[in-house]
């Protein structure tokens, strides 16, 4: 077991640096209330990626083609400046745009790889391709992730104002939607690049589970990123660990084992509440 | 005493739409100001204006450079799911001075620990926010606004959703605050009754009209009855203003120059 588990040890790596900054960027996701935003982004990362492949089909060179990379985080950003800017100015109201992005980006993205001639299958958009990731993947991820969490250990209390009370914030000289964009940004690119190895359904995974874990166990704001940072890391490597030996598919064999660690965490607290 | 705030001839809306004209009154140092309304008359409006955060379309507002905002917002505009200490809450009101990307100091957090004394809930710093009661988020968002050493302390509805004897204690622990440390207070309700006995002076914006003056000369059944359009009656019970609608129709119609909205106040 341990050898075939050695046999995927980059697989892992990549996996648990996409686990650690999707876990601790989720939990503004999760507080935030901007859980399908976060699904949107990755939809909208995943049209990228499709839209690539189909160029790739119908004969263009060029590195738009060969690192889907660039066109999903284009993608990415686009959607991080349409969620980020305007979405109070708007007469639609913020979900139904959010939901409008995700249906949209998504059957676009099935369209374009259906006429992509490079043959990916589909099911790569929903479970990745998690044991393809090599050691020069997980160290772009790491280059990535890296300068992201940085960014989020200096800026923490500017996050979390105006995540709390944006018009407090406001008229304490804060630039609310500048920094909601920054925000919005860190979150896209981690999102584009998790979404080339990872798939739709870990990424949004990742972003979601292990920071409800964290709400649940927790009771201060360092302890809800630690418990999602945990949460993220533990259900990574028992997923990997069980899915390699047992040829289960890695991505829902880790989601599965997210899905347990909420509900051990509600009984926990269920416990604790009595 | 001098002006902190001034608006002249200040026309504010959101884009196009205008939800109140001409303003034109000041709010000196020392002020103790009730800004009354129904919901939606414009009262959150000329807050914004007064913040800084709401620029107006026509006419100006002006502000002393030195002039720092201890700003206390709805309660249902925090987000309690976030899971914060009261200590940490408070501690906020100080990241401007705390300057971005630094981290808050020991004496931040004597500071907030200051605030939270200077409120009564000293003893609930450890507490999480979401466990407190309406009033005691109410002294915590008091504590976070007065924890940044502000000139001009603005509440915008701060009793709402509370019974009378937190009412009473938020109303009475501001009124404290303004005449123990002279704190110039802006506070935002839409409830007549509740504040015309603790403020010194009202604003009263009723559909697009605006009026200012003293409680004793807006709290009258002439002013009141020209402003609502109604007949209003004002009790006193046991040295508390009280104002109630007369029943019956309408048998007054608003004072022209009052609709035109254009009053000099201060």
């Amino acid at each position: 077991m341990l050898d075939a588990i050695l046999l995927f040890r980059d697989a892992l790596y990549g996996t648990l640096v996409i686990a650690f900054v999707c876990s601790a960027l989720g939990v503004y996701v999760v507080l935030r209330r901007i859980v399908f935003v976060g699904a949107s982004l990755a939809q909208m990362s995943t049209l990228g990626i499709a839209v690539s492949f189909w160029l790739a089909g119908v004969g263009v060179a060029g590195v738009i083609t060969t690192r889907p990379i660039v066109l999903s985080l284009l993608a990415t950003l686009l959607g991080v400046v349409f969620f980020s800017a305007g979405m109070k100015r708007a007469r639609i109201p913020p979900d139904a745009r959010i939901g409008v992005a995700y249906v949209v980006a998504g059957s676009l993205a099935v369209l374009f790889i259906a006429k992509a001639a490079a043959g990916e299958a589909h099911d790569i958009f929903l479970q990745g391709n998690i044991l393809g990731i090599t050691r020069g993947d997980w160290l772009v991820l790491l280059g990535v992730t890296v300068p992201v969490l940085l960014l989020h250990v200096v800026f923490y209390k500017e996050f979390l104002f105006i995540s709390f009370d944006q018009e407090t914030a406001r008229t304490l000289g804060y630039r609310v939607e500048r920094w909601t964009l920054l925000l919005y940004l860190t979150i896209g690119l981690s999102i584009a690049f998790a979404m080339q190895f990872a798939g739709l359904m870990l990424v949004f995974d990742f972003l979601v589970l292990p920071a409800v874990t964290g709400l649940l166990m927790a009771r201060g704001m360092s302890g809800v990123f630690a418990w999602a940072i945990g949460a993220g890391l533990t259900a990574a490597v028992i997923g990997f660990s069980v899915s390699v030996p047992f040829d289960l598919p890695t991505g829902p064999a880790i989601v599965a084992v997210s899905g347990g660690l909420v509900m051990v965490a509600w009984v926990v607290r269920r416990i604790r509440a009595r | 005493m001098s002006a902190l705030i001034t608006f002249d001839h200040a026309t504010l809306g959101y884009g196009r739409r205008v939800v109140l004209s001409d303003l034109t009154f000041e709010i000196p140092e020392g002020d103790f100001l009730g800004v009354v309304g129904p919901n939606g008359s414009g009262k959150t409006t000329i807050v914004r204006a007064i913040l800084g955060t709401l620029k107006p379309i026509a006419g100006g507002v002006t502000r002393i450079p030195q002039l720092r905002f201890g700003y206390v917002p709805q309660r249902d505009q925090v987000d309690y799911s976030f899971p914060l200490r009261v200590v940490d809450v408070v501690m906020m009101g100080r990241y401007d001075r705390i300057g971005v990307g630094r981290r808050p100091r020991p004496e931040d957090r004597e500071r907030a620990m200051a605030a939270l004394e200077a409120v009564g809930i000293r003893e609930l710093a450890m507490d999480q926010l979401a466990g407190l009661s309406g009033g005691q988020k109410q002294r915590t968002l008091i504590a976070r606004a007065l924890v940044g050493e502000p000139n001009l302390l603005v509440l915008d509805e701060p009793t709402t959703g509370m019974d009378l004897v937190a009412t009473t204690q938020i109303l009475g622990l501001v009124r404290e605050l303004h005449e123990r440390r002279g704190l110039t207070v802006l506070m935002v309700s839409h409830a007549l009754n509740e504040i015309a006995n603790y403020v010194t002076r009202i604003a009263l914006v009723q559909e697009g009209r605006f009026r200012i003056g003293a409680v004793d000369e807006i709290v009258t059944e002439r002013t009141l009855s020209e402003l609502y359009g109604i007949p209003v009656e004002v009790d006193s019970i046991a040295g508390h203003r009280i104002v109630v609608a007369r029943r019956g129709p309408a048998v007054l119609k608003p004072d022209r120059d009052v609709a035109a909205g254009g009053h000099r106040g201060a």
